[in-house]
């Protein structure tokens, strides 16, 4: 009696409110599909009982292929988060409707009522409206309206999200024990955490239509594999550091961690330490004991027996507080639990990890950023690129309100089609362009961030020669916060043969050229190195090549990305596409390193 | 002085002032007084001044019991034709939804804004013997002008958004969960409709069944051009109340019109009831 969904999608208008979903749910199992609202977890409950059909997919209820049935005949009982018990009908009458209809004879039915009564704890209430009841209570009676036929699965879609906090965790419990009674194949949808975690014995992941991850609660707690499940669940700090020779290293810590987890070299990894996996302590740690360094307590928050103390390290590193959307803070801000008793001083906290989990790398994923307007062909590149990284591309469309987003919307989905990216994941957000690339670069840890070069008219180019710089303000913003290379897409969409990187004599460029290597590899592209003065004033000549490669350093340790002079001006003219790959080791000036 | 002091706020007040309500309700009872009451109770007055006995001698002619017993009929055929078939167009106006849904519901609700002698021309020009649909039926004998189905026709379309508005605000507040609910049970849409939506119509499917049968039992303008005003064949009460008056039998209008005014007040009542019962639930 188990359910299968495989590979289902649903579209509302232009936005995908399920991407090729598949989940199998175990007979007997008590499965719970948890998410932020609008992640598409009621629409999936929905699809399952019928009172929606999926676009693509299959589901299958019992091995038996439903997809095409209406939802009378699939056997399901559902439960809605309203109660939708019948109001002109007693609460006997609302449970015996299913059997009623199915023509079981009287006596048979009011055995049966007086038996779900009991089992959802209102026995000997059968004789009362159904509406007189509390909202506790009709909720009961929906669960037992909907277990009364013996529907081969129950589906509750936030059951208890009506109700107050103590009514709530009473039927939570008595949710679990028919459960484990009847042994029926449930679902409940939920956006509350700790329902999730008290019921489920699977949690099922939702975000924006995708089914993220699966498995135990305390699996996805303690060991999630996607930054997504790390910040939506409970509380703590991600990481981002590099792998660097076998190690990953955290830039602005002293902080080397093997990672069990196989990464690329150079490639990020991302490190999750929840608030009970760090110690704090004013001495300093054992030597061996991996430490984040020392600290200044910004918060603290009694929680009982233990204490949540947030505290600011002293120096910078790329760090996600968990379950925040903005990633950048200035210094590393670390939430860590403590006894209540022990006394701590304000400063000079040593920070010490005792147990730590590495996230997968993220999967090979482009963003590309249109902004709806002139000739859709200069994306096609992207098509190219994802191919070689094989990569899925998501198409971001940035609106400046939200009035505008779903005109943008059908604009880019027309692209989309011109573009060949029909595969493409469409996203449309508004406010403004570079915080939300940004954003939506923080949840997808993209490759790669591809954006239209700034289309111009033809007149406006002979009027002002070919000279104003193509590099928008947006496009620094990301490069600056995001740090992966940047592509800006000019010129038609020809074969990439040739590219070349053009770096400084103090530059050593070794995570663009490593960059480039992985993306030349697939596509056989012949690779040239230029070693030229970035601050003379004299054009490149980057002719003959079909891709430009440029390393952006920082100037000084804890400078900002910088376009050198000659760079820009290449920027600024070229009808090919350029590569900005922002380079992890500062910009040494003369001195080589 | 000292039992000044003692006493609460209310004894402290002016020893006497009128109330502040007295003036407002006077001036609206004297307004309300020609406009309203005074020709409410003329009705009755009038009706009785001959005595009960001339008020019992101008019910019983066969005129006015016709008129009386027809009007009857054809408001209970009103109300039942429109029950179901306002029921019927609520449901799909808020149930399905179908290019041109907005026009449709603005046009089933136009018959409120047209002047209903406009709506008994363009009945005459549609069915009559000389209209668009009354030609093509000719033929077969079937002329429904000046008939009692013209005088049902022309109350069907006067009446049809009184039943409409009572019910179709309630379907489009039921909430779809509810169907669903009964969908994933088991019920086809027609057992939904049957033993989920209807039983929670019942309220206003009643109440606008009461309106249509009152404003039927009213109707004059579509009805006389429609019905000829044939004595003893379509001759409705208010058309007989008329002919009577202009033939100067003002006893026998006065007690048909008591008798219709006695109806409707009682009709009146039922509703007012109604509303009552579903306000409390």
């Amino acid at each position: 009696m188990g359910i299968q969904v495989r590979e289902v999608s649903k579209r509302f208008g232009p936005h995908r409110v399920l991407d090729r979903v598949s989940i199998e749910v175990a007979p007997g199992e008590l499965f719970v599909l948890l998410g932020a609202s609008g992640s598409g977890k009621s629409t999936l409950l929905r699809l399952i009982a019928g009172l929606t059909s999926p676009e693509e997919g299959r589901i299958l209820l019992a091995s038996r292929d439903v997809t095409e049935l209406r939802p009378q005949q699939r056997g399901t009982g559902f439960v809605f988060q309203n109660y939708s018990v019948f109001r002109h009908m007693t609460v006997a009458q609302n449970i015996e409707f299913g059997l009623r209809l199915r023509k079981v004879p009287r006596a048979e039915r009011h055995r049966k009522c007086e038996e779900l009564l009991d089992l959802v704890g209102l026995p000997g209430l059968g004789d009362r409206e159904a509406i007189q009841l509390s909202g506790g209570q009709q909720q009961r009676v929906a669960i037992a309206r909907a277990l009364a036929y013996e529907p081969k699965v129950l589906l509750l879609d936030e059951p208890f999200g009506a109700l107050d906090v103590k009514i709530r965790h009473q039927l939570r419990r008595s949710l679990r024990a028919i459960h484990d009674r009847l042994m029926i194949t449930t679902v409940l949808v939920t956006h509350d955490q700790d329902e999730a975690f008290e019921l489920a014995d699977r949690v099922g992941l939702m975000d924006r239509g995708r089914l993220v991850e699966v498995g135990r609660a305390e699996d996805l707690y303690a060991r999630p594999r996607t930054l997504f499940a790390a910040t939506f669940l409970g509380s703590g700090t991600v990481l981002m550091g590099r792998m660097r020779g076998g190690q990953v290293q955290f830039e602005g810590l002293d902080l080397r961690v093997p990672s069990p987890v196989p990464h690329e070299e150079g490639s990020p990894a991302y490190l999750l330490l929840r608030p009970e996996d760090l110690a704090v302590s004013s001495v300093r740690p054992a030597e061996g004991q991996p430490t984040l360094g020392t600290g200044t307590v910004v918060e603290q928050r009694f929680a009982g027996a233990l204490r949540r103390v947030r505290i600011q390290l002293a120096r910078r590193a790329e760090v996600h507080p968990a379950s925040s959307p903005a990633p950048r803070s200035e210094g590393a801000l670390v939430e860590a639990l403590v006894p209540s008793q022990l006394p701590l001083p304000e400063k000079d906290l040593y920070v010490s990890m005792q147990r730590w989990h590495f996230l997968d790398p993220p999967p090979a994923s482009l963003l590309v950023a249109d902004d709806g307007r002139g000739p859709a062909g200069r994306l096609e590149i992207a098509r190219y690129l994802a191919r070689a990284l094989e990569a899925r591309i998501t198409l971001l469309g940035v609106a400046a309100d939200a009035r505008h987003s779903e005109r943008l919307g059908w604009s880019l989905r027309r692209r989309q089609r011109a573009m060949g990216l029909e595969e493409a994941e469409l996203r449309v957000r508004y406010g403004n362009a570079a915080t939300q690339i940004l954003r939506e670069q923080d949840e997808l840890l993209s490759q790669m961030i591809v954006f239209p070069a700034r289309a111009r008219p033809m007149w406006l180019d002979r009027f002002l020669g070919n000279g104003a710089p193509r590099m928008s303000r947006t496009m620094s913003t990301v490069l600056e916060g995001a740090r992966v290379p940047v592509l800006i897409a000019a010129g038609s969409g020809r074969a990439l043969r040739r590219a070349v990187l053009i770096k400084g004599p103090d530059q050593n460029a070794s995570d663009a050229s490593r960059f480039l290597a992985r993306l030349a590899r697939p596509l056989a592209m012949q690779v040239i190195d230029l070693v030229a003065d970035l601050d003379s004033s004299e054009p490149l000549d980057s002719s003959g090549n079909d891709l430009i490669v440029v390393a952006v350093s920082r100037r000084g340790p804890q400078g900002s990305l910088r376009i050198r002079p000659r760079i820009a001006r290449l920027l600024a003219h070229s009808d090919r596409p350029v590569l900005l790959v922002p380079s992890q080791e500062p910009e040494s000036s003369g001195r080589r390193r | 002085m000292s039992q000044i002091a003692d006493a609460s706020p209310a004894e402290r007040r002016a020893p006497w002032r009128l109330p502040e309500a007295v003036l407002p309700v006077a001036l609206l009872l004297a307004l309300l007084l020609p406009l309203l009451l005074m020709p409410l109770s003329a009705v009755f007055v009038f009706a009785f001044r001959g005595g009960i006995l001339a008020f019992r001698e101008a019910l019983i002619t066969p005129e006015s019991q016709f008129a009386m017993r027809f009007s009857l009929l054809i408001a209970f055929a009103t109300a039942i034709v429109n029950a179901v078939l306002g029921t019927f167009a609520a449901y799909v106006l808020s149930k399905f939804h179908f290019t041109g849904r907005g026009a449709l519901n603005t046009v089933v609700n136009l018959p409120i804004a047209i002047p209903t002698v406009v709506v008994g021309t363009s009945l005459l020009l549609l069915w009559g013997p000389i209209g668009l649909l009354g030609k093509a039926l000719e033929p077969y004998g079937l002329q429904p002008m000046f008939t009692p189905i013209g005088v049902l026709l022309a109350h069907l379309f006067v009446t049809f958004p009184y039943m409409l508005g009572a019910v179709k605000p309630l379907l489009d507040e039921l909430e779809v969960t509810y169907e669903e609910a009964a969908a994933t049970i088991g019920a086809s849409r027609w057992q939904t409709f049957w033993h989920v939506t209807l039983p929670a119509l019942r309220g206003s499917i009643f109440t606008g069944a009461l309106l249509t049968f009152a404003h039927s039992l009213g109707e004059f303008g579509a009805t006389v051009l429609v019905s000829g005003n044939l004595r003893l064949r379509t001759q409705t009460a208010p058309l007989y109340i008329f002919a009577q008056f202009e033939a100067g039998n003002l006893a026998g209008a006065n007690a048909v019109a008591a008798v219709l005014a006695a109806l409707s007040f009682v009709i009146f009542f039922l509703l007012l009831n109604q509303t009552r019962r579903t306000e409390r639930r």
